[in-house]
């Protein structure tokens, strides 16, 4: 049965370029610092002071513009957004506003609920950020760092083509993957270098017209983007069906609570009185410098999935694990690179050294070529399964070369038929009667002689082989 | 009068500035007088395609992107109206989020 | 340099005090001028030059005040690059002077700090904004000062005062460090008792800034030698700005300076700027947009003194923004506010920037029939009495009639003394091409020779 009710998203992105200094001043963009030391007379905004726009900031939005399939504008306007508030220190933002540096571009996504959908991107501009008001650090008090006044932003505004609060997410992580691909953004939502705000509205399945929205803001992670917009839109739904309607009006996210509440009003709906900056010239971008951050874009991650399926011959949803992030995609490529089968390379990328990955900043400790070496070691039977994910354990902590470390350990599997033959005749002769209750059908049994040789052998016998052995001895 | 009260009181409040009961009339007057005279403008006909004119250069120049900050003889510390631990010191936000 | 010469500029500004030009307290005065001067280079080409800076341009030495409460005792923490180049062309930096709030006045009588009296009648204003710089330089305190123009704050009080006032192209000088009023139209200019003095002061302070976005790439002003002779140069005489109504004083003083134009050798004619009775209108809905954003950051947070009352932070902008800034101020950041706001914005101040367009192409098209420079009347009268203009602030903005067009089409202009009524001083105007300084100073130099500015017209 269809739902009765059809919800409308809409994302804003915020995020920050990955340049040093901010953009429009030469102050440090690091992160971190103690506050107000990283702030000039620009970003402060003291009288008299004057904006000097950021090159690089300038190519790394056209190339997240170009990731998107945007329309990247050869010229373009800064305008200011005017309002009062404590840590925007001109009392304006310098943004775009009806000249954007980019429009008509589109994100590809795979919706939880809908297959592929290519989510429109409205526009993609330029801006500042705002410094940081902390409201809890004094009395009665708000206390203002400008640190982050001034840090080179791109607004990624997408249409209201989101159809579910877990497709806002799946949008959403899609977004962050592309950026950090191309390297812009670290996107990291806890750092504030990605931030979201949501727009919401529901109507009637079946209706075509779109209904009141309103904003929800403060959501300040992946998971809570999705509590967020469930949260707001069935508070929509229930007031709509008790009879009410929607105002248009600006709702907060409370994580604790997993609550909305309307953002307590500022008396009149913001008129930011936008106009040309008249402090900066137009944004005039030649077709060679939009070509040189054409080329300087990496193989997208929708690309490389589709490579990757292609040329190693791995499912859809493994090539997705694996092309996750660039650094990874890159790791698993120079894993197949030396030599590792392309299908033993993925599990062991998705599992031992994505797993070893979580717990060291998302290091990739093993060297590609050891882990290379590693894998055909168990292929070559001279390390099971087992004693291979011990030594990866080593060699991320230590270094060193495999096969040295397995031998040193002790793990190297003994191969050698004669051997194990030696150790199956002793333990079928040590269990007489299981096997003869094995051959007369309680195949089951073979477990047991097998783990009774493993023991015998102290785990060095290659299992493989000595089920063989066995096969062969209990045959005959 | 072109600027009523109420809208020379809502121009004020955008424009965060504090106006008495008592002066608004005045006020609103002022704003009055100085909107008809520039409303002339208006006589002139529209003519979508003149552009704006803008003097100074036609396109921004690119700064490169090195950490190197206009100096400061001093820092915030010294000429901030209120300052504690490093940080700019301001009433609590009310009526703001 | 010993302390001798320091001391005599001091004594010089000091003595200039009645006139409430000078914002700086003598004490202040004096110490820095000895500091400064025991450090000026001595090879740089103004070594030893005392130039006073108008309050609205930041300087390390002395406080920054823009004529206003909401900036009482601010010491700016960096200085702009004019009062640099200044200092590494060894001059020494003879105290801020007085001016309107934020720049916005045409008579210094909107400073919070008092008015400034004119030099030769103190019943009279000096001009404004830049009135104080003016009133120091006609007053001998001050071979040159920096002022500084959004509509006509330099030439106006020149003219009123008797002094060269010169305002270059948009985006010759950089802003970095000019407390911004009108960002489109604001240029830091120059006050001197004769041309050479000001253009002096000029190149040094003009060319490139990366710090300033709409400081033009360019070398500083190259100054043009003395002419013999005016021979070669067209000036047109724009027929608005010889209306009937014109006091017939100032008309007889630029008769007077348009015949020796001629005498000079330079073919004079008639020409028309057709949409110059808008420019005043177009210039007070764009200059308050203008202002109303730029002002925006005195809010009491991060500099400035704070006003009592403010239990949260609205109150504290309320009280800081209603308390901190005067009337006239306060009415334009209105204005402004206004004119931009969502309903509005297309009425006015499109409609402005549209006007503006065409004033602009006004000059082109005059440029473009073989017309070098322009000569008109720097203002309508002569200074007006203290009070006059206060009652209604559309009187006091048609003081600029003359002046704001250049400013609008960001052309260099200058006033220079050609005559005088009653004793008070009246000025002749210049406007030259986009960067063409040049030719408009060399016209000037020759003018100043001959017109006998100080005769009555």
């Amino acid at each position: 049965m269809p739902p009765a009710w059809e919800t409308i998203i809409g994302l804003e992105t915020h995020v920050q370029l990955r340049t040093k200094s901010k953009m429009f001043c030469g102050c440090s963009t690091a992160f971190g610092a103690p506050p107000n030391t990283q702030v000039c007379p620009v970003c402060l905004g003291l009288p008299g002071a004057l904006p000097a726009p950021n090159g690089a900031a300038i190519g790394l939005a056209v190339r997240g513009a170009l990731a998107l399939g945007c329309t990247v504008h050869p010229k373009s306007i800064f305008a200011r957004k005017n309002y009062f508030y404590p840590d925007l220190p001109k009392g304006y933002q310098i943004s775009q506003f009806d000249q954007p540096l980019a429009t008509s571009g589109t994100l590809s996504f795979l919706s939880p609920e809908r297959g592929i959908i290519n989510a429109g991107v409205v526009r993609l501009h330029l801006e500042e950020d705002a410094g940081k008001s902390i409201h809890d650090r004094f009395a009665k008090a708000t206390a203002v760092d400008l640190n982050r006044s001034g840090v080179p932003l791109i607004e990624i505004v997408g249409g209201p083509d989101l159809r579910s609060p877990a497709e806002a997410r799946a949008y959403l992580l899609t977004l962050k993957q592309l950026l950090e691909y191309i390297g812009i953004s670290d996107c990291d939502m806890e750092k504030g270098s990605l931030r979201v705000d949501a727009n919401v509205s529901v109507r009637r399945a079946g209706e075509t017209a779109l209904n009141t929205r309103t904003e929800v803001k403060n959501i300040n992670s992946f998971a809570f983007v999705e509590k967020a917009l469930t949260v707001e839109r069935d508070r929509q739904i229930a007031l709509v069906e008790s009879g009410g309607s929607v105002t248009q009006q600006t709702m907060l996210y409370d994580s604790r609570e997993n609550t909305v509440r309307p953002q307590r009003s500022k008396e009149e709906s913001h008129d930011y009185r936008y106009f040309p900056e008249p402090d900066l010239p137009p944004l005039v971008l030649t077709p060679e410098f939009v070509a040189e951050q054409q080329s300087e874009l990496p193989e997208l991650p929708a690309q490389k999935r589709e490579r990757f399926v292609a040329s190693y011959a791995l499912s859809r949803e493994h090539a997705a694990v694996v092309t996750n992030s660039r650094a990874v995609a890159d790791y698993y490529e120079n894993v197949v690179r030396a030599g590792a089968e392309p299908q033993a390379a993925a599990n062991w990328v998705m599992t031992e050294a994505l797993a070893d990955a979580k717990d060291y900043q998302d290091q990739l400790r093993v060297a590609p070529g050891a882990l290379a070496q590693l894998i055909a070691l168990v292929k070559g039977g001279t390390l099971s399964h087992q004693a291979a994910k011990k030594v990866f354990g080593e060699v991320a902590a230590k270094g060193g070369d495999p096969r040295t470390i397995a031998e040193s350990l002790g793990l190297i599997q003994v191969g050698d038929s004669n051997v194990v033959s030696g150790w199956v005749t002793d333990v079928l002769g040590a269990h007489a009667p299981e096997v003869g209750r094995y051959k007369n059908g309680e195949t089951k049994l073979m477990a047991f002689f097998l783990g009774q040789v493993m023991r015998a052998s102290k785990g060095k016998a290659d299992p493989k082989l000595a089920q063989r052995v066995l096969e062969e001895k209990l045959a005959s | 009068m072109s600027v009523s009260r109420e809208e020379a009181l809502r121009i004020a409040q955008l424009a965060e500035l504090d106006v008495d009961d008592e002066a608004l009339p005045e006020l609103a007057e002022q704003m009055s007088r100085i909107i008809d005279y520039v409303a002339q403008l208006s006589a002139v006909p529209a003519n979508g395609t003149v552009k704006a004119f803008v003097p100074g250069p036609d396109a921004i120049r690119f700064r490169a992107d090195e950490v190197n900050p206009a100096p400061l003889a001093f820092g915030p510390a010294e000429f901030a109206p209120a300052f504690k631990e490093g940080f700019f010191v301001v009433p609590k936000l009310d009526q703001f989020e | 340099m010993s302390d001798a010469p320091a001391k005599a500029v001091a004594d010089r500004l000091v003595k200039a005090k009645r006139l409430n030009a000078l914002l700086t307290p003598p004490k202040d005065l004096r110490k820095s001028l000895s500091a400064q001067a025991a450090a000026a280079r001595p090879t740089g080409v103004l070594y030893g030059m005392p130039v006073a800076v108008k309050d609205n341009i930041c300087t390390l030495e002395f406080t920054t005040s823009c004529g206003s409460r909401i900036l009482e005792g601010y010491r700016s923490p960096y200085e702009a690059t004019a009062v640099a180049k200044l200092k590494a062309a060894g001059a020494l930096i003879a105290g801020k002077t007085n001016c309107d709030e934020f720049a916005m006045g045409s008579s210094t009588e909107h400073s919070a700090y008092g008015r400034v009296l004119h030099p030769l009648d103190k019943t009279r204003v000096p001009g404004g904004s830049s009135g104080g710089s003016a009133a120091l330089v006609a007053a001998g305190a001050v071979p040159a000062a920096l002022g500084s123009e959004t509509g006509g704050s330099v030439r106006q009080p020149a003219a009123f005062c008797g002094v060269v006032g010169i305002k270059p192209t948009y985006g010759r000088v950089s802003r970095w460090g000019l407390v911004a009023f009108g960002s489109s139209l604001d240029q830091i200019g120059v006050f001197g008792r004769s041309v050479h003095d000001a253009a002096r002061v000029l190149s040094v302070i003009s060319g490139r800034d990366p710090r300033d976005a709409t400081c033009e790439d360019r070398d500083p002003l190259r100054l043009p030698t003395v002419p013999e002779s005016l021979q070669g140069f067209v000036i047109g005489l724009p027929r608005e700005y010889f209306p009937a109504e014109l006091d017939p004083a100032v008309r007889r003083a630029c008769d007077r300076a348009v015949r020796h134009l001629k005498d000079l050798g330079a073919s004079v004619r008639e020409v028309s700027l057709p949409h110059t009775p808008y420019a005043v209108p177009t210039y007070y809905v764009i200059a308050p947009a203008e202002a109303s954003s730029n002002l925006a950051r005195y809010d009491g947070v991060r500099y400035g003194p704070r006003f009592d009352g403010h239990a949260d932070v609205r109150s504290l902008y309320r009280t800081t923004r209603g308390q901190g800034f005067g009337p006239e101020v306060r009415r334009r950041i209105l204005v402004g506010t206004y004119v931009l706001s969502s309903g509005y914005y297309d009425a006015y101040y499109r409609r402005a920037q549209q006007m503006r367009s065409l004033i602009a192409q006004d000059f082109r098209n005059v440029w473009d029939r073989g017309v070098d420079l322009l000569f008109t009347p720097t203002v309508p009268t002569p200074a007006f009495k203290a009070g006059e203009k206060l009652a209604d602030p559309i009187a006091m903005y048609m003081s600029d009639v003359f002046t704001v067009t250049a400013n609008l089409a960001g052309l260099p202009a200058m006033s220079l003394p050609i005559g005088r009524v009653k004793g008070l001083p009246i000025g002749g105007q210049l406007i030259g091409q986009a960067f063409l300084e040049d030719e408009m100073i060399e016209a000037a130099y020759a003018l100043e020779r001959v017109v006998p500015a100080t005769d009555e017209a």
